[in-house]
């Protein structure tokens, strides 16, 4: 704070609700942010992965002397040269370095650190690997077959995973039902395509301490689960996160590139640097989890729902990793989206030779709402009820404790639901979008809606789910605010100095964020489940708070008068009922520090929110705060070739308060358009256990020409629990639309579509009839 | 793997052929922008010679003479966009270019090298069969300065493989003037407005006067193993009423006719569907212009 | 080892030489052999524009170009954009991008800087529509584009006719 004329009176400003600018976009914008692949170490190798090419078979010999005897190769590791390697990932199942048996085409054979990436190529290039091909497992349907290849020979069965859940009796819940639904519905392979392709680079210190440079959102997870792999002490790691290129999840789970990094440094000596190209970010990442899942649903004549009843087929890949446990999510949205008196959900994760599936915003939602939402419009319409009300006379109320013991005290649903019917004029369009059906062009007009629950105040599936934050107020009043939680792009580094701004009264320049350093942050769990404004957001609010009374505290003593009287607001310490300013802020600091009993300001929080773990049954309140969205989609599907475009989204969300509205429109804008991506373009194409389209060329992200115009109401429910209100917003955009988008095709041609995605060729046999109609129960 | 073992930038078109000439083989790289990823994928083999010809400033322009349109081979896709001739007179060409990559690559990518590429869904060889373009195709042996025109019909002969001699250099195309009356239709199917292969493209020129086709044209792209002219679907409207019969007619020939595959884009089926659909579309506006 | 061939061109301004391999693209030679990160390698096959920089003012995927055809010409990265007289168009530019929220995790953004500031100078009016299909070449995974079409529009709305 520079030092200025003092003013008589500050008035009341807020920061929150207001549109404030992202606090890192000038140096992007620039192109000065350093990323991981703009890093360059001294005396750093650079390194290349060796992959199977090969979906399934056993690895007869591996010879690597060529490759060791190129100049500039400095290591050159396979299996055999790290007997040390124990299995990473989720259920431990995954050898980084495999040395008997290849399972998918991505698989780790051998790696090279040299002086050039273009010398590590050409190593690879000399390793002759010999195969001996195995019987290959693709269909996940098929895994259960007598007779099917075993993936793993601890788990003969196949399965990775399994989820049982229930409330109810859905068996009563049938009886009393008067329309019973069953359908199958298949979701495919989607993957996260950050900009940034991945990469890491690691060296070690001359004591042997581990630093990373590692594009993680889970920094401190991360670094146990290192000093565990290694036998290290954790004090010894250290995790640098330089800026990422993209998250939305990918980057929750330990991969085999990280770990064979570590060995490439320990063996060589050297800082290494290992990077994908784009070919290799799509074949070695991990994916959507593709599920068969058929949904049993029931409903009175009168609206009220009955019962559900779900079973999933989770096609795992040949390894497990958090893919498989997004049935965690899955359950809420059928369990608890709508009050459903009876409830069974069941899920297989089985092993094949595919690639394998992993965390992606939503996790597991987009999935169970693509097949809830469809059957809700198909109940309404089998009742004869408007699709709107019926969901109406369903949603939950702010008071509800569902079936699986989620509490929610505050919800803003069923304003989701008429705010988004209203400002899109849904119900009128769906009566005419139906007469056009017959009649008209071959342009068809469509409507659909659907809606979703998702945690909005973080989840409790570690130990804990918080965060810490410590902060520092320097001698001129500048904030240094050290938080656990990282930063991806999403703007938690502004949205988090806002919410301490606020109570410190200070302008967003007086602070410095430090977010990106285990060495130096406190602890966080990571940047998962929507959870980084809710909780690190109260962590920043707890210790800004805590700074706050000690600031005031000192200024009441030096004013000799009620901390209760003061309060703080541009810089100044001001009478709190008519906002005079009283003491320069930067000098009341230095008077504190600069005296016989000198004292800094600096301040720790570490909070915790007051969820609980769920039991064995998955039940209790695992989230501190529920977010809640209605989304409409508008399309037109010409159906002589069909193509559908996505005209118009209209997007209500309760997002609990508003604090950054040009940061939570810009999470909202991004959602819905990766949403789109997972309806109509996007299609990771696996024909065997290989990936067809490992490329930009035929996997299609949406381009600007194709995104919709965009409508979005945010519904303010102000939750108790959350930072001045504010519930967790991240995923909840990108969940509801490959739904609403079926019942909107649906309501354009009366085709119903229960598997994605809608690509042109796909949209256009159904409307052929030529739509092989989808029936899966597990044996 | 071969490597590159000498950089060329010849200044004129007889230097360049001249190097065309020379033993040895030469890659000619002019905008890159497909010679790049097919050598970074291994899909192409670079030669001894990489000959970098846009330096070459008498392969780049439009011009109109003699009643036909020449366009040189290093003509970008952006500069046809922005050229007053092919814009007045090529609409399927106009067309096919504003459909074509990105900005980035239009901005780079030649004509030339779209066509010597020879990709089955390459954008501008529909256009161009259409408007019975002729390649213009240069040699220097001993010295002497060379050129032979071929119909572009007849340049393709397999994905990336034309009738081009190793020794020549493509310096350009040549375009009779469609007459006034003229309509030109091109159409390519992807989801995206451009940035994009073609799953199927159409190109469509004729002459309609007094509800009768004739000078038809109709070439697809995507469905065989080059761009091809559909001789069957242009007999069934060369001279033709445009009726609703005709379209029909016209539509179901162009399904008959073509010969597409199953790939990672499309089924054959759905090619054949897109064929039939997107012709009868087409031939419906012409039918209403 | 590849064959090498020196090169001399204009880089943001500055004249300068490089030494190259023949088969070297334009992004690897900056930020490999001249050491400007700025642009971005994303695909290296010409379909997501978070390598576009400027030569001999168009914009093009510095991916696809070949190194060694920088030689006699003049090259602006993101490093260099708006050092020019050019510069109060790049500079509203980024404060455009700023104000309108039109960067997450950032990693496309020199890249859509590259091709937006060549979009106006060509088009120094284009409305929202022509503007989408201009950066219809630069794929963006967190913002939905929207924001960075406003920006980019209003831009070109700020500019007198």
């Amino acid at each position: 704070m520079s030092v200025s004329e003092k003013p008589r009176f500050i008035a009341q400003e807020s920061l929150i609700g207001t549109r404030v600018t992202k606090m890192d976009a000038p140096e992007k914008i620039e192109g000065k942010t350093r990323y991981i692949h703009d890093i360059s170490l001294p005396g750093q190798l650079h390194a290349k992965i060796l992959r199977s090419g090969r979906v399934h078979a056993r690895i007869l010999s591996i010879d690597t002397r060529a490759a060791r005897a190129l100049p500039g190769v400095h290591a050159v590791i396979t299996a055999a040269d790290v007997p040390d390697q124990r299995p990473i990932g989720v259920v431990r199942d995954h050898l980084p370095l495999k040395g008997d048996r290849v399972r998918s085409l991505r698989d780790e054979i051998a790696a090279v650190a040299a002086d050039t990436e273009e010398i590590a190529a050409q190593a690879l290039s000399l390793i002759e690997v010999e195969y001996e091909d195995l019987p290959l497992l693709a269909n996940p349907e098929d895994s259960q077959k007598p007779g099917a290849p075993v993936l793993h020979d601890d788990h003969p069965d196949n399965v990775a995973m399994r989820f049982e859940y229930s409330h109810g009796d859905v068996r009563a819940g049938e009886a009393e039902s008067d329309v019973v639904l069953e359908d199958t519905f298949k979701l495919h392979y989607v993957t996260h395509c950050c900009m940034g392709v991945s990469g890491i680079i690691v060296e070690f210190d001359a004591s042997g301490s581990l630093l990373m440079y590692s594009n993680t959102q889970v920094p401190f997870l991360h670094k146990r689960e290192f000093a565990d792999y290694l036998g290290m002490d954790p004090s010894r790691v250290r995790i640098i996160q330089p800026p990422i290129g993209g998250g939305f999840g990918s980057k929750l789970d330990i991969y085999p590139f990280e770990v064979i990094c570590v060995f490439l440094a320990r063996a060589a000596k050297r800082p290494v640097k290992l990077l994908f190209t784009r070919e290799e970010e799509f074949l070695a990442s991990p994916t959507r989890q593709p599920v068969l899942l058929t949904l049993r649903s029931g409903c009175k004549k009168d609206g009220t729902l009955t019962f559900r009843q779900v079973h999933t087929l989770h096609d795992n890949g040949a390894y497990t990793s958090w893919g498989a446990t997004t049935p965690f999510v899955m359950m809420q949205t059928f369990s608890s989206l709508y009050r459903v008196p009876h409830c069974d959900y069941h899920t297989v994760a089985v092993y094949t030779n595919n690639p394998y599936a992993g965390s992606f915003r939503g996790y597991g939602n987009l999935q169970a709402t693509f097949a809830i939402e469809q059957h809700m419009d198909m109940m309404a319409e089998a009742i004869g009820m408007e699709p709107l009300e019926f969901r109406l006379k369903n949603a939950q109320d702010a008071g509800e404790v569902t079936g699986q013991g989620m509490s929610f005290k505050s919800c803003g649903f069923k304003e989701c639901l008429t705010t988004a019917a209203a400002r899109s004029d849904y119900s009128r369009k769906r009566r005419e979008n139906l007469e056009q059906r017959q009649s008209g062009g071959p342009v068809k007009r469509g409507i659909g809606m659907a809606s979703m629950l998702h945690v909005g105040g973080g989840a409790k599936i570690y130990p804990s789910d918080g965060c810490g934050t410590i902060l520092k107020l320097d001698d001129f009043a500048h904030v240094t605010l050290i938080t656990g939680a990282s930063e991806i792009g999403q703007g938690s580094e502004t949205v988090l100095s806002q919410l301490v701004c606020e109570e410190l009264g200070l302008p967003m320049s007086a602070v410095t964020v430090v977010n990106n350093d285990t060495a130096i942050t406190p602890w966080d769990v990571g940047v998962h489940a929507s959870r980084t404004t809710f909780i690190a957001g109260n962590s920043a609010i707890g210790a800004a708070k805590k700074a706050k009374v000690k600031i005031l505290a000192a200024a009441a003593k030096k004013l000799e008068c009620a901390e209760a009287d003061l309060d703080l607001r541009g810089g100044w310490v001001i009478r709190a009922a008519s906002g005079e300013a009283l003491l320069d802020l930067p000098r009341l600091l230095r008077s504190l520090h600069f005296s016989d009993k000198a004292e800094l300001v600096m301040t720790t929080f570490y909070y915790e929110p007051p969820s609980v773990h769920q039991d064995k049954a998955f039940k209790g309140d695992v989230s501190a705060a529920y977010a809640w969205a209605t989304q409409v989609v508008e399309v037109e599907v010409d159906t002589e070739t069909g193509i559908v475009r996505m005209n118009r989204v209209t997007a209500a969300h309760d997002v609990g308060r508003v604090l950054n509205r040009l940061g939570i429109e810009g999470q909202i804008e991004g959602g819905v358009v990766m949403g789109q991506g997972y309806a109509l373009t996007e299609n990771l194409l696996v024909e065997m256990g290989v990936m067809k389209n490992p490329n930009f060329r035929d996997y299609k992200l949406v381009t600007a020409p194709e995104i919709p115009e965009m409508d979005i109401s945010f519904i303010e429910s102000m939750d108790g629990e959350g930072p001045q209100g504010a519930k967790g917003v991240g995923e909840a955009p990108a969940i509801c639309v490959a739904a609403a988008t079926a019942n909107a095709i649906y309501n354009a041609t009366g085709v119903r579509m229960f598997d994605l995605p809608f690509t042109p060729e796909r949209v256009y046999r159904a409307l052929a009839g030529k739509s092989e109609k989808l029936c899966w129960k597990p044996e | 793997m071969t490597e590159i073992e000498r950089y060329y930038a010849p200044a004129s078109l007889e230097q360049a052929v001249d190097c065309l000439q020379e033993a040895g083989g030469v890659t000619v790289l002019a905008g890159g922008t497909d010679l790049m990823p097919q050598k970074n994928a291994g899909r192409l083999k670079p030669q001894r010679t990489l000959m970098n010809i846009r330096g070459i400033a008498e392969l780049r322009g439009v011009e109109l003479s003699g009643g036909e349109i020449r366009i040189g081979a290093l003509t970008t896709i952006t500069d046809l966009l922005e050229n007053p001739l092919v814009r007045q007179h090529l609409p399927q060409l106009i067309e096919a270019c504003n459909h074509f990559a990105s900005d980035q690559i239009r901005n780079v990518a030649t004509l030339g090298g779209n066509i010597c590429n020879a990709s089955p869904a390459g954008d501008t060889l529909v256009p161009l069969l259409v408007l019975d373009a002729r390649v213009d195709l240069v040699s220097r042996p001993e010295g002497r300065m060379l050129r032979r025109g071929l119909p572009v019909a007849e340049f393709f002969v397999g994905p990336g493989k034309t009738r081009k001699a190793p020794t020549e250099l493509l310096a350009g195309v040549t375009i009779p003037l469609p007459p006034e009356n003229y309509l030109g239709r091109f159409f390519k199917f992807g989801t995206r407005p451009a940035l994009d292969i073609a799953t199927i493209s159409i190109g469509f020129g004729g002459i309609l006067e007094g509800g009768v086709l004739s000078r038809v044209r109709v070439a697809f792209g995507a469905v065989a193993a080059t761009p091809v002219r559909a001789s069957h679907t242009e007999a069934a409207l060369e001279g033709r009423p445009l009726t609703e019969a005709t379209i029909a007619a016209a539509a179901a020939a162009a399904r008959d006719e073509v010969t597409p595959i199953d790939d990672v884009r499309a089924s054959a089926w759905y090619r054949k569907e897109l064929i039939h659909n997107m012709t009868k579309r087409i031939l419906d506006h012409v039918a209403h212009a | 080892m590849s064959l090498m061939h020196d090169i001399d061109f204009t880089l943001n301004g500055v004249r300068r030489r490089a030494t190259v391999r023949v088969d070297m693209s334009a992004l690897d030679m900056l930020r490999e052999t001249i050491g400007l990160t700025g642009t971005k390698y994303g695909c290296g096959e010409g379909e997501c524009g978070a390598c576009t920089i400027q030569v001999d003012g168009v914009s093009l995927n510095s991916c696809l170009m070949f190194a060694v055809d920088c030689h006699g010409r003049q090259v602006v990265t993101i490093e260099g954009l708006g050092a020019d007289e050019a510069s109060t168009r790049a500079s509203a530019l980024r404060d455009a991008f700023v104000e309108h929220g039109a960067v997450q995790c950032g990693f496309c953004t020199p890249g859509m800087m590259m091709q937006a500031s060549h979009l106006l100078d060509r088009h120094p009016h284009a409305d929202a529509e022509s503007i989408k299909r201009g950066i219809e070449g630069n794929l963006c995974r967190c913002t939905g584009y929207k924001k960075i079409v406003d920006a980019i529009v209003a831009v070109g709305e700020g500019i007198a006719p």
